[in-house]
């Protein structure tokens, strides 16, 4: 009935080292991706991310202490207790052991009952709404555009900043100052996202219209950072372009930038135009999909964008390589604009909102 | 021993030979090895899904995949796949082979359900791969949220999402039928003396898997049919432009499909049971509380649905806070039971053992880092990043596939006859034990890092290229994984060595009877006194200590 490990050579022990050969390199591999990227989140740069990083650390270490406990456990017992060749004695026939196994009942449930209670806490604080915020935006998601309205204290947009595709305007945010976020969908589900706030909240469409609603404050240290922002929830063919900057600002930086903000560039068109062309955009569809324009002239589209405010289309012509002719600006859902392009040679191309490259928004422009 | 017939030659046994007979089997056996080829099928196609994912996220830009929503279709129909037609059907299969074996019986309880459930997998199969060649796969996700998943511009228009609910109807009611035959057939169909607590772990398993599939699955078929009326008969359901609620879709999505992660695991967790305590020559430490911790744990699972929409903003976060915690405590107590299963045994490194000493390994990262997300601040950073990516891997690769294969090199001698080659098997374990780690791995620095799910492409600039060209390189080491299986199984199936009876020294009544065993099973049972008949017939009453 000895157990004693013998050192001697046999295929039960190669495979054991095997084993915990290839542990080992799942070990260093961790080593070797742990410092490529680090396994803890970024610096948070809001006062809640902080907060959420705080907890993250406690979990890690919590985390770190029962990894290699119960890993080591595991790869002693299967180095320590490998069968001889030619050993047929039966081990004892252990059938459990009360003690232990409430042992192993009960620290664990301290453990995660611990785990919970530190976790609610911070729910609490990272939650946490003010009644009067010192700023604040309506998120509006769509397919595949963020829209940024900055709210006066009766709930009116003062500014407002539209990022389709990835492109156009930015998130200015103060630093040192609480920022209520009210975020609401018009299409799909989207979420707002930004990995330097440690922080996502899902950006739902409602039938009432009803906003989901959060704060955060960025740390004054962040001031003059530029954050990367993302939409986390698949929402179809253009989710990965959803991106948006975040530009932390001082108070007094963003104060001069919101009034910037406010005065709306009115496009000019200018110059003679031949043919001036009327497309209507509705339900995500144009209202016709073949245009026809004289070649070597100037021309002109108005463009009525009859969807809900949220849902932003414009006008691109493309060669049939997808090359871009003409870019025009995005407008917003119950906006129109006249967008003027340039002479044509003769030919064939497309037009495409570029927001939403779908067989309902995209056309043949002929050009003769 | 229960029978001296020749273990090669099943014609002799009375079998029918042919096409036919695997087409109409109605044989418990026959319906286990078709459900396990079947899955197995999806798994080298859900696979090569996920390797198409894998090749394009290898660097940043969009190299391979010139039609955008076919990445899409990939990852929807990877997760499907995986889910849907291999890791539940395969464990069902796994559980038709070897439930009625282990408990004594002839054969399930109903034979011509048993064949009919089987049936509908390669249908719905068909009808969800149907999607590529009708303008689309779905593309909305394996979870197919609404809004996205209805039909409107830039939604799923076109019939891929049509077909994706109707075979995903298909699995579900082959599932409730499978849950009930196994059911009946564990409640009515034990042998004189296997009492409920002298079966074997992995019926518990089974038995528990089959009450969650019974109680969770009606909830997923109904949610289908609803989405089914919203996208073709002007429903509004789940579309709040028709004046419905996105939010409840998740709701009763989570509700089938969370229990269905234990349905996915329970049963692995079943075979590493057997396989641990044969291996280590010592019965299953804990065997009672091991019982009772499986029931906890499908208790628990109901209750922790909204542990997916934690960022919803719309669900009561403390009480699935607390629950997803506690349902940590009956998966450690788990762990312990195996971990000192193996304490003080005498192992033998056989290919079931070490590919349960992966699960074992594996798992319990899988364990520990969904913690992180039941913290629920810590989830609105990590929640549809790669983190969790990385997290539901480590619990279904490295839980329930690891498990798989443990169960494969464990009983293919029983349904075959024949010894699966241990050096390749090794060669297998080795290479895939690698591959998922560097596939795995570092999809939770990705996740940390702000990389969400379900992108084609990233900057560049976002730090994120060394970590992806790793996980792609792993990806194909598990691909590779694969060839010493496939060649192993070939040469096995001609000229494997025979595998007798009871090649392992099992302990449970399927090593009782010949390999394969004959029809109906069994000529004569030996008496069942405890958990481990076949180890009392071996040793006597004084070997297992009682």
């Amino acid at each position: 009935m000895s157990s004693s490990p013998r050192t001697r050579f046999a295929p039960g022990s190669i495979w054991a080292w095997v084993l915990l050969a290839s542990i080992a390199i799942g070990l260093i591999l961790t080593v070797v991706t742990g410092s490529v990227g680090a396994l803890f989140p970024p610096e948070a740069a809001t006062a809640q991310g902080r907060e959420i990083r705080d907890l993250y650390t406690i979990v890690f270490v919590i985390a770190a202490v029962i990894f290699f406990v119960v890993e080591g456990l595991i790869v002693w017992t299967v180095i320590r207790y490998r069968r001889k060749p030619g050993d047929d004695e039966l081990p004892p026939q252990t059938h459990g052991n009360n003690l232990a196994e409430i042992a192993w009942t009960v620290v664990p449930t301290l453990i995660v009952a611990f785990l919970f209670v530190i976790s609610w806490q911070t729910l609490n604080n990272v939650e946490a709404v003010s009644a009067e915020p010192e700023v604040t935006v309506r998120v509006t998601g769509s397919q595949f555009a963020w829209t940024f309205d900055y709210l006066d204290a009766g709930g009116n947009s003062v500014a407002k900043q539209t990022v389709a595709n990835g492109e156009g305007g930015i998130l200015a945010l103060p630093v040192g100052r609480s920022v209520q976020f009210r975020v609401h969908s018009v299409d799909v589900i989207h979420a707002f996202y930004v990995p330097a706030f440690l922080f996502k909240r899902d950006v739902n469409p409602d039938p009432d219209g009803r906003e989901s609603v959060f704060e955060l404050t960025i740390e004054e240290s962040f001031a003059g950072e530029v954050l990367r922002g993302q939409c986390a929830e698949l929402c179809g063919l253009g989710h990965r372009k959803m991106t948006f900057e975040v530009h932390a600002m001082t108070q007094a930086d963003f104060e001069a930038w919101l009034v910037e903000a406010q005065q709306t560039p009115s496009p000019a068109p200018s110059g003679p135009v031949g043919t001036t062309l009327q497309l209507v955009a509705k339900d995500i569809t144009y209202d016709t999909l073949e245009l026809e324009v004289a070649a070597g002239e100037p021309f002109a589209i108005e463009f009525d964008n009859q969807d809900v405010a949220g849902i932003t289309h414009d006008v691109d012509i493309r060669l049939a390589d997808g090359t871009v002719v003409a870019n025009t600006t995005e407008i917003d859902g119950g906006t129109s604009t006249t967008y003027v392009y340039g002479a044509l040679d003769a030919g064939e191309y497309t037009f495409i909102c570029s927001i939403h490259p779908v067989p309902s928004m995209t056309g043949v422009l002929t050009v003769n | 021993m229960a029978t001296t017939a020749p273990a090669l030659t099943p014609a002799a046994s009375g079998y029918r030979s042919g096409l036919y007979e695997w087409l109409t089997t109605t044989d418990h056996k026959k319906i286990g090895i078709l459900y396990v080829a079947n899955s197995f099928i999806f798994f080298f196609l859900g696979g090569l899904l996920a390797l198409g994912v894998r090749t394009e996220l290898a660097q940043p830009g969009l190299q391979y995949l010139a039609d955008e929503n076919l990445y899409n279709e990939l990852f929807t129909m990877h997760g499907t796949v995986m889910i849907f037609l291999f890791i539940i059907p395969m464990l069902v299969g796994f559980g038709n082979y070897v439930v009625p074996l282990q408990i004594g019986a002839p054969d399930m309880a109903f034979p011509r359900i048993n064949a009919l459930s089987f049936w509908m997998l390669p249908l719905a199969g068909i009808l969800l791969f149907l999607g590529f060649v009708t303008g689309g796969a779905a593309a909305a996700g394996w979870t197919s949220y609404s809004p996205l998943a209805q039909d409107r511009p830039l939604g799923s228009v076109g019939p891929g999402q049509d077909l994706w609910i109707v075979g995903l109807l298909l699995i579900g009611t082959s599932s409730i039928l499978g849950s009930i035959n196994f059911l009946v057939t564990i409640f009515k169909m034990r042998a004189p003396g296997m009492t409920l607590f002298r079966m074997p772990i992995l019926v518990w398993t089974v038995l528990v898997t089959s009450v969650l599939v019974l109680m969770a699955t009606p909830v997923l078929t109904s949610a289908l049919v609803m989405l089914f009326i919203d996208r073709n008969y002007g429903g509004s359901f789940f579309d709040p432009a028709n004046g419905g609620n996105a939010v409840l879709w998740q709701n009763v999505f989570w509700f089938y499909s969370h229990p269905a992660v234990y349905i996915m695991v329970l049963p692995a967790m079943g075979m590493i049971s057997e396989i641990l305590p044969v291996f280590s020559r010592k019965p299953l430490f804990g065997y009672k509380a091991f019982v009772f911790a499986t029931a906890g744990i499908g208790a628990l699972g109901f209750s922790v649905w909204a542990h997916h929409m934690f960022t919803t903003g719309s669900v009561y976060l403390p009480f699935f806070s607390l629950m997803t915690f506690l349902i940590a405590v009956p998966t450690g107590v788990k762990m312990f039971n195996w971990i000192f299963t193996l304490f003080r045994g005498k192992l033998t490194f056989s290919t079931p053992l070490l590919f349960a000493l992966g699960f074992l390994s594996m798992f319990l990262i899988g364990g520990i880092n969904g913690a992180f997300s039941a913290a629920v601040p810590v989830d609105f950073a990590l929640h549809d990043t790669y983190w969790v990516v990385a997290h539901l891997h480590y619990v279904l690769f490295g839980g329930s596939v690891f498990g798989v294969f443990a169960g494969v090199y464990y009983w293919f001698p029983k349904m075959t006859g024949r010894m699966l080659g241990e050096g390749l098997g090794k060669v297998q374990f080795v290479l895939m034990f690698i591959g998922f780690n560097l596939t795995f791995f570092p999809m939770h620095a990705l996740g940390l890092s702000g990389m969400p799910r379900r992108i084609a492409d990233y900057a560049s600039d976002a730090g994120w290229n060394e970590l992806n060209l790793a996980a792609t390189v792993g990806g194909f080491l598990i691909a590779a994984s694969i060839l010493p299986f496939l060649w192993n199984v070939f040469v096995s199936l001609r000229s494997g060595k025979p595998a007798g009876d009871d090649p392992w020294e099992g302990n449970t009544l399927e090593w009782a009877t010949s390999s394969p065993p004959p029809p109906y099973n069994f000529d004569h049972l030996p008496e069942i006194r405890s958990e481990r008949p076949v180890f009392d017939l071996r040793h006597g009453r004084a070997g297992s200590g009682h």
